[in-house]
């Protein structure tokens, strides 16, 4: 039975007593924008990251990192697809609307996809220290995640993007107990992804009061941040690499570490799709959706099964 | 193991060492449930297990074996482990304990394809049907309710 409420308070109170949001309620406009965009962002983000690892197919080493990536790929196109199917049930944009969005440059998704893995070390980079860092993030959506269909979707992606990770320790383990010229590489890689990784999380930022009070998000994004630089900043440290932070410290009266000042003007940049590889990125992406067309159409219609 | 019925034991006690394993994309789900455990083979302290795949090119062959060998290792009497991925029988949803099927549906809204027929929605028992052939992974589709539009992924027979 689809429900209704008289007004905003009403609304929220019914969320702050935890709530679930179904597609077919009569939800507030305001929410409803809001968890849209949410999503659409999260499904971009997973075909763009798809797209990505993709990429890296031929070119990953040894049979056993191959089907991996080859999995990973699957997961991630997959994730995409059933977030769209959510999203565009919500009735604001189509599915073919929203990735139109996304193929033109107008679609919005994280900033560490508008950067380019060059190396074997950034692909290890890429899954030690980003799908981290996305997966800590959708822990804490799913945590407390008002809108139901959503949150059904988020347990499973995160026991998948759990698998991931797992095999972004494995891969972490093998180059940093590899060869000078593997260590070299991934120190190289983590010169580039560190900032890039750190800055998913985003800057506290006004929006994220709406996202917390409507039980979107459970932390800020600064809490997140923090326990993420916790975690890793000691672990590769450990493994004997440097941190590209001129200004880290171990805070011995806090006990924690302090990366220093945070320049968010790369991250800005790419939220105006003026990354590094944002332009590229999105024309292989556009390219990629023209020349497989015909598989849609042929599945959409087939003439003969 | 030189008592009566000892073999038995060790092999009930390997079985359920198994069954401690969680599928890594299923956690709460062990492989005993998922239907991967074909065989045991015990010779005085050195054990074989023989497990089979979901799908050949499954990235998670590595970690499950890793995870038995550890599991079956800690055992008493049990010197030496080695995992062996069978290439026959192979593997269909039939093998899934209706455990399996519960946790499936009740933890992942995942419904399993049987003999080619759609599975009803775990959510609402509405009937689904199939929207793309596949869907996070080879062996699952994805399907939507017709009564409440949840998206269903479905592991294929």
């Amino acid at each position: 039975m689809p429900r209704s409420w008289p007004s905003m308070a009403s609304f929220e109170a019914f969320l702050d007593d935890g709530g679930i949001v179904e597609v077919d309620d009569d939800m507030p406009e305001r929410y409803r924008r809001a968890v849209f965009s949410f999503i659409e962002m999260h499904a971009n983000s997973e075909l763009m990251g798809g797209l990505t690892e993709r990429d890296w197919i031929p070119k990953t080493p040894g049979l056993r990192h191959k089907m991996a990536v080859l999995a990973k790929t699957q997961d991630e196109i997959g994730h995409g697809h059933l977030l769209y199917m959510i999203a565009a049930d919500m009735g604001i944009k189509t599915r073919e609307e929203m990735l139109e969005d996304l193929f033109a440059g107008r679609g919005r998704f994280h900033n560490v996809f508008h950067y380019r893995a060059e190396t074997w070390g950034d692909q290890v980079a890429i899954a030690f220290l980003v799908d981290a860092a996305a997966l800590a993030s959708q822990q804490a959506v799913f945590k407390n995640c008002s809108y139901g269909p959503y949150k059904r979707i988020l347990k499973r992606i995160i026991s998948e993007e759990g698998f991931h990770m797992r095999l972004g320790e494995d891969r972490m383990m093998r180059i940093a107990e590899g060869t000078e010229r593997q260590r070299h590489m991934f120190q190289g890689a983590l010169d580039r992804w560190f900032w890039p990784s750190l800055q998913l999380f985003g800057p506290d930022s006004k929006r994220d009061d709406e996202l917390l009070r409507w039980h979107i998000k459970s932390e800020r994004n600064e809490v997140l941040r923090d326990r993420w630089v916790q975690k890793f900043v000691p672990l590769l440290l450990g493994y004997g690499f440097t941190i590209p932070a001129p200004d880290l410290h171990y805070d011995k009266d806090e006990g924690r570490w302090d990366v220093g000042p945070i320049d968010w003007e790369p991250l800005k940049r790419t939220l105006r799709q003026g990354g590094p590889d944002s332009a590229r990125r999105i024309g292989e992406a556009a390219d990629n959706w023209q020349r497989t067309a015909w598989v849609r159409r042929a599945l959409a219609d087939p003439v003969s099964r | 193991m030189s008592r009566p019925g000892g073999a038995d034991r060790l092999r009930d006690e390997i079985r359920a060492a198994i069954g401690t394993v969680d599928d890594p994309e299923y956690p709460g789900l062990s492989i005993v449930d998922l239907g991967l455990l074909e065989s045991i083979h015990i010779a005085r302290t050195e054990v074989t297990i023989g497990l089979i795949p979901t799908f050949s090119g499954c990235p998670a062959l590595a970690l499950i074996a890793g995870a038995v060998r550890e599991a079956v290792g800690r055992i008493d009497g049990v010197a030496d482990v080695e995992v062996v991925w069978l290439r026959t029988p192979s593997w269909s949803t039939e093998r899934l304990t209706s455990h399996a099927r519960q946790v499936l549906a009740g933890s992942f809204s995942v419904g399993v394809q049987i003999r080619s027929e759609d599975p009803p929605c775990p959510r609402c028992g509405g009937a689904t049907a199939p929207l793309s052939m596949f869907g996070p992974s080879r062996c699952r589709a994805v399907h939507t309710c017709s009564r409440c539009r949840e998206p269903v992924e479905v592991l294929r027979g």
